[in-house]
């Protein structure tokens, strides 16, 4: 759509008469005029015109009408797709609405089918914004706000985002949304959180309580009642009991039986004591009768045992005797073997000592004989033994180590190689004496022999006759003598050790030793031959032997015979033995039989004579019988006498258990109805004390109450919650229109912008997030700013841009719109101004912008298409 | 010629917990003070005598308190003659309170426990059915036919309980013969139990309670002045008004665009009445969107004048439509939030909870929107 024409009269200013701006072309136009001429009147005569239906007289169209009054009239002439019309309305007098066809001049719709005919143009048909975009002076938004709402902190605040989406809500109807949304949100989370929970002190919450309060008041004294029916109840039973157990008929009767059961007690009791006398007397005779009966019996069977015992006693003398005889002789065959192996071991022993004595004699022949030679024997040990002693003496004499007589020897060697060597080193002397002078030198006394060799060892006095004395000297070192000299000593002093003088005296006694030594050898053999088990054993032998020999020596008997006999002796004993242990048993059986005998016949007495005690002398025994026997006969009629006294009072036997637990029964009939009585008295008093307690509290009324007002809490609650339910449904419907409506502009909106912006700010670059659509960041000069602070021009600009970025999509959707703009930029300085107009024309390509501006030379650089208003009277 | 007045269920005691707290103790009161309200009728009427066919309290247990007040106040109004029966309410099951009343009962009040003839008059017998349990299970009136009365008695019986399926307790099994007065040659019936008025025959007749305690009946609270000419004549009956207050419930029937506010305020009875009246405005019909609001806000303004006030609002539709709307909004975000609660508000595919809780939402955004300024 395009606005091609716009027509007023008789609107506000312009009271009686009318103007016209006509031939509005594409593209940008400018209306410039001076503040007052009426620029601003246009702007709200068309916006009513497309806003306001003709027959309703709002604020907006109050404002239109002149002071004077008047009927407003309005027109439009617009081109679109479909062709070119003309819009008129007038209002209050003569209110219409019309929609003439340009071309044809036909009138396309009248009244309300005109108005549907606008709001179609208007509406785009989608259900979209606003169709017309205006901006007014100094507001981002066509709708009014309040002064204490653009003063608000919220306002101060506003961001880039809410420049930018405020301003694309207030074309699709936000604010109302906003504030319809917070009312019920208010609404709403009065009673409930966010989360559709109750609010704690909210009323919901306290419809809850009070519900739940009434169901528990409800639940207790429902309990009550209950309870208190329950104690109503057992009260009515216990008086209904008490009534009938207080009832006098009842109690008499219960007495009276009573009564009755203690008389026939009585009677059964009495019949009882006479019975039991009478079985008493019964009793006593059947006990005497049967007294004398067994004492008769008893006595007879004594007088019979008597008889029995009397006869066994004979039989038992007569066996005891032949018993004593059987063991007697038993006795005698026995002592008589025993004889006999006593003669028997006497002769065996007899024999025995004699060959002992016979043995021992042919003993002591024998070591008498041998004791001779043994002595012999001795003897010349004795002299083999001295031979050796004296051997051994003499051999310790002459004994010397063979080792140090070898060493004697080998120092002897020795010596005479050391002798020689000195004899070869001493210096000499030879005297050749002339004749005659033989002897005149002498060493000492003694005269050097002619022409020998004189040796000496270290000096030499030479006594020369007549002449003086000859010193000669060797002047050899000490020492060339030591090694003889130490051989020398050592010699002397093994000899010395040995006991010899020499080691020829040493070779003799080594000789002598060895001779003497086979002496002893000689002597010890002989020692060893005559004593194998040496001296003292063969005196111990000499002194067996003399011992043994000692005794007689006389043979009086023949060994062999004795021995004979011996054997004979102990086989004689033997066999007295045997037969000795044969008699011995019968004997042992012959006095057991005594014993049992004897004590057969002690027993029999014994009884017979405790009988004899019983029965009494035997004289008397007759006539006791008899008189034993006439007592039983006495007792045995008193006793019937007596059973024929108690056998009439047996069959007539009262039942006195009967009686008792009769009385008894009535007795504790009256007895539980009498506890009965107290107990129900009881239970009553506790009845009445819960029922009086319960119904001065009224519970059942309270009861009563409590179901009616949980019912009405349970409906509040109910209520509430359909409340919750609405509004938590109408808030939701509210945002998923709401943002329905962001997603399907808001988004393509800021895509449309942020090329706009680019053109506007070249120093100024915006980042929005894709997702919530939020500026991120403002940068400016290469610096990032606050994004929530903007200049009012800017923020003006913005808002400029927005509606031209809108425009645009709804263009670009088909829907071309005008935008028009009413003094939209006072807060912009020239330089931003010329930017916007760049911004301006460069949208205009696509669509219809109007410009309504005071600022004349301002706006003289914005070019485009300049508009007149003029004079105009509508035709009649 | 007898006369005497008839009434019952009084239900003295009874505390409307389901009514707004400050209500209750009227209400209460109102019920205490019927028994003067009675007294004053029979006085007004030149009969001496009052038929209670039980109920006449609200509970078995009564406080003490209670219980002595109104037989205190029977008591003041002798010479008047007060004949209580025991009802399902305050049967004889209820010891508790025959026993504390027969304690304190006074001279010109007869508790009639015991189904046998009373002489209240000269020639005038009251044949009592006292209720024995809370539902006896049988028909108590039986008795009366084999009761004997000397010739040219006027025989007056009273009961309690249901005939055929007329019962506040919906169980029915002890039902009271409807033919009764005949069978029994009574020349009246004098019944309790129903809360409203109700004639069975000629000569047997429900009062209704004196003062009524529930939206149910929407009668008067009334007692019956029955006059009886002489024994076999027929009654001649007459309602008198004892209620301190009217429990209402109007229609109130709305047609599309029916102004409500003004079909409402037509429906409200004069202004002083309404504070002694409770009053249950039922809606039905159509109405729109602004219509609906409309009647709320002039229901909730007039709810002040009353003693109590509902409405009722179940069977009343909201219809919408495209002006409707436009109420709201002619384009934009919130008409489509609108359109889409119409829209599920109409979807038969929603249950119906759902569609009224969408509907319901409309209403609401539609009171927001007119709310706030376009």
């Amino acid at each position: 759509m395009k606005l091609t024409a716009l027509r007023l009269h008789n609107v506000k200013r312009f009271a009686g008469r009318g103007v016209a701006i006509e031939g509005i072309s594409d593209g940008v136009n400018v209306l410039s005029a001076a503040n007052e001429y009426g620029k601003s009147t246009c702007f709200e005569a068309l916006h009513a015109l497309f806003f306001q239906p003709h027959t309703g007289t709002p604020k907006a169209v109050q404002l239109l009408r002149p002071y004077s009054g008047g009927n407003p009239m309005v027109e439009a002439d617009i081109a679109t797709d479909d062709g070119r019309y003309r819009l008129t309305k007038q209002y209050y007098g003569g209110k219409r609405a019309s929609v003439t066809d340009l071309a044809s001049g036909r009138l396309v719709a009248q009244a309300d089918e005109a108005e549907a005919f606008i709001t179609g143009l208007i509406r785009g048909g989608t259900g979209g914004p606003a169709g017309l975009l205006w901006v007014r002076q100094g507001i981002t938004g066509i709708d009014k706000r309040s002064n204490a709402e653009e003063d608000s902190e919220k306002r101060v605040r506003e961001s880039l985002l809410s420049s930018v989406q405020g301003e694309v809500e207030a074309l699709t109807g936000g604010r109302r949304m906003a504030e319809i949304a917070a009312a019920c949100e208010e609404e709403l989370y009065r009673l409930v959180t966010a989360t559709l929970r109750p609010k704690a002190g909210g009323r919901y919450a306290a419809a809850l309580e009070e519900r739940d309060k009434w169901f528990a008041l409800e639940q207790r004294l429902a309990t009550e009642v209950t309870t208190l029916r329950d104690a109503l109840d057992k009260r009515r039973i216990a008086l209904t009991r008490l009534a009938e157990l207080e009832n006098p008929d009842e109690d008499a009767a219960r007495r009276a039986a009573i009564a009755a059961a203690d008389k026939a007690l009585e009677a059964a009791k009495s019949h009882s004591e006479a019975l039991k006398a009478a079985e008493a007397e019964a009793a006593l005779a059947a006990n005497r009768r049967d007294t004398a009966a067994r004492i008769l019996s008893e006595f007879r069977a004594a007088l019979q045992r008597a008889e029995d015992l009397r006869h066994q006693s004979s039989l038992a003398q007569s066996r005891r005797d032949e018993a004593n005889a059987n063991r007697a002789g038993a006795i005698a065959a026995n002592e008589q073997a025993i004889a006999s192996v006593q003669v028997a071991e006497q002769d065996e022993h007899e024999a025995r000592d004699l060959l002992a004595r016979l043995d021992a004699a042919l003993l002591a022949r024998d070591a008498a004989e041998r004791l001779t030679d043994l002595r012999q024997r001795l003897d010349q040990a004795d002299a083999a033994r001295k031979q050796v002693e004296d051997s051994e003496a003499a051999l310790a004499l002459l004994s010397l180590p063979q080792q140090t007589v070898d060493q004697l020897q080998a120092l002897e060697i020795e010596l005479v190689g050391l002798r020689a060597a000195q004899a070869a080193s001493l210096p000499t002397l030879r005297l050749d004496y002339v004749d005659g002078a033989a002897g005149s030198i002498t060493i000492g006394a003694e005269a050097i022999p002619d022409a020998t060799d004189v040796s000496f060892a270290t000096s030499l006095r030479l006594d020369i006759a007549g002449i003086g004395t000859l010193a000669l000297r060797s002047n050899r070192p000490p020492q060339s003598d030591q090694a003889l000299d130490r051989a020398e000593n050592k010699k002397s002093s093994m000899l010395a050790v040995l006991g010899v003088d020499s080691l020829a005296g040493a070779h003799q006694r080594l000789a002598a030793a060895r001779e003497k030594n086979t002496e002893l050898n000689l002597a010890r053999q002989r020692l060893t031959d005559l004593a194998p088990k040496g001296l003292p054993h063969l005196h111990e032998e000499i002194a067996r032997l003399a011992a043994l020999s000692a005794g007689n020596l006389e043979l009086k008997a023949d060994p062999e015979q004795v021995r004979t006999r011996l054997a004979a002796a102990t086989q004689q004993v033997a066999a007295t033995r045997n037969s000795a242990r044969e008699t011995q048993p019968l004997r042992s059986q012959a006095d057991a039989a005594v014993v049992t005998a004897e004590t057969a016949h002690a027993a029999l007495q014994a009884e017979l004579a405790a009988l004899d005690a019983i029965l009494g002398p035997e004289n008397d025994r007759p006539s006791r019988e008899i008189s034993l026997t006439a007592e039983h006969v006495t007792q045995k009629s008193l006793h019937d006498t007596a059973e024929a006294r108690a056998i009439p009072l047996r069959a007539a036997a009262h039942d006195l258990a009967g009686a008792e637990a009769t009385l008894n029964r009535t007795r504790s009939v009256q007895n539980a109805a009498e506890q009965q009585v107290g107990q129900l008295r009881v239970t009553l008093a506790d009845l009445n004390g819960h029922i009086q307690a319960r119904s001065d509290n009224a519970v059942e009324e309270a009861w009563r109450e409590a179901t009616e007002s949980l019912a009405a809490a349970t409906a509040r609650v109910e209520r509430f919650e359909t409340e919750i339910a609405v509004l938590d449904r109408l808030l939701k419907a509210l945002a998923t229109a709401r943002s329905a409506a962001r997603d399907l502009y808001l988004k393509p909106v800021i895509t449309e912008l942020l090329p706009l912006i680019g053109l506007l700010f070249d120093d100024i670059s915006i980042v929005f997030d894709e997702n919530t659509l939020l500026p991120q960041s403002v940068r400016r000069n290469g610096q990032d700013e606050d994004v929530d602070r903007l200049s009012g021009g800017m923020r003006e600009q913005l808002s400029v841009l927005t509606r031209l970025a809108f425009a645009r999509l709804l263009a670009r959707d088909g829907r071309p719109t005008p935008v028009i703009l009413d003094d939209a930029l006072v807060y912009s300085d020239d330089d931003r101004i010329e930017r916007m107009f760049d911004a301006l024309h460069r949208q205009s390509r696509d669509q219809q912008i109007l410009v309504f501006s005071c600022r004349q030379r301002a706006f003289a650089k914005l070019g485009g298409n300049v508009l007149q208003m003029q004079d105009w009277t509508p035709p009649a | 010629m007898f006369r005497f007045l008839h009434s019952s269920d009084l239900h003295i005691g009874k505390r409307f917990g389901n009514l707004p707290e400050d209500l209750r103790g009227r209400l209460r009161e109102a019920r205490h003070g019927v028994l003067g309200r009675l007294a004053d009728q029979a006085r007004a009427n030149g009969t001496s005598t009052i038929l209670l066919a039980g109920d006449t309290f609200d509970t078995e247990t009564p406080t003490p308190a209670m219980l002595r007040q109104a037989l205190a106040e029977m008591g003041h109004h002798a010479p008047l003659r007060w004949i209580v029966l025991p009802g399902n309410h305050d049967s004889l099951l209820a010891d508790q309170l025959w026993e504390a009343a027969r304690g304190v009962v006074p001279d010109n009040v007869t508790l009639a426990l015991r189904a046998e003839p009373l002489t209240v008059a000269t020639g005038v017998v009251v044949l009592p059915a006292p209720c024995t349990t809370r539902r006896p299970g049988r028909d108590l009136t039986e008795w009366m036919s084999s009761a004997a009365t000397a010739d040219g008695t006027i025989r007056l019986g009273l009961a309690h309980g249901a005939i055929q399926d007329f019962s506040e307790d919906a169980a029915a099994s002890d039902v009271i013969a409807p033919d009764r007065a005949a069978r029994a040659g009574l020349d009246y019936l004098a019944l309790g139990d129903w809360h409203g008025q109700v004639t069975v025959n000629d000569r047997t007749r429900y009062s209704g309670t004196p003062e009524p305690d529930r939206f149910k009946h929407d009668k008067p609270g009334q007692a019956l002045l029955v006059s009886i000419a002489g024994s076999g004549s027929l009654p001649e009956i007459t309602p008198v008004d004892t209620a301190a207050f009217a429990w209402r419930t109007m229609p109130l029937h709305l047609l599309g665009d029916e102004d409500s506010a003004m079909a409402l305020d037509a429906l409200l009875p004069a202004a002083p009445l309404r504070r002694q009246t409770l009053l249950r405005i039922a809606a039905s019909g159509r109405t729109r969107l602004g219509g609906r609001t409309a009647l709320v806000a002039s229901a909730e303004t007039a709810s002040h004048d009353f003693a109590h006030f509902e409405l009722d609002e179940t069977d009343l539709a909201t219809d919408c439509e495209s002006d409707d709307l436009d109420l709201i909004d002619r384009a934009g975000a919130l008409r489509e939030a609108a359109q889409a609660l119409l829209t599920e508000s109409d979807d038969p595919a929603r249950s119906a909870v759902e569609r009224d809780i969408a509907r319901a939402a409309l209403v609401r955004l539609f009171s927001y929107a007119e709310a706030v300024e376009p």
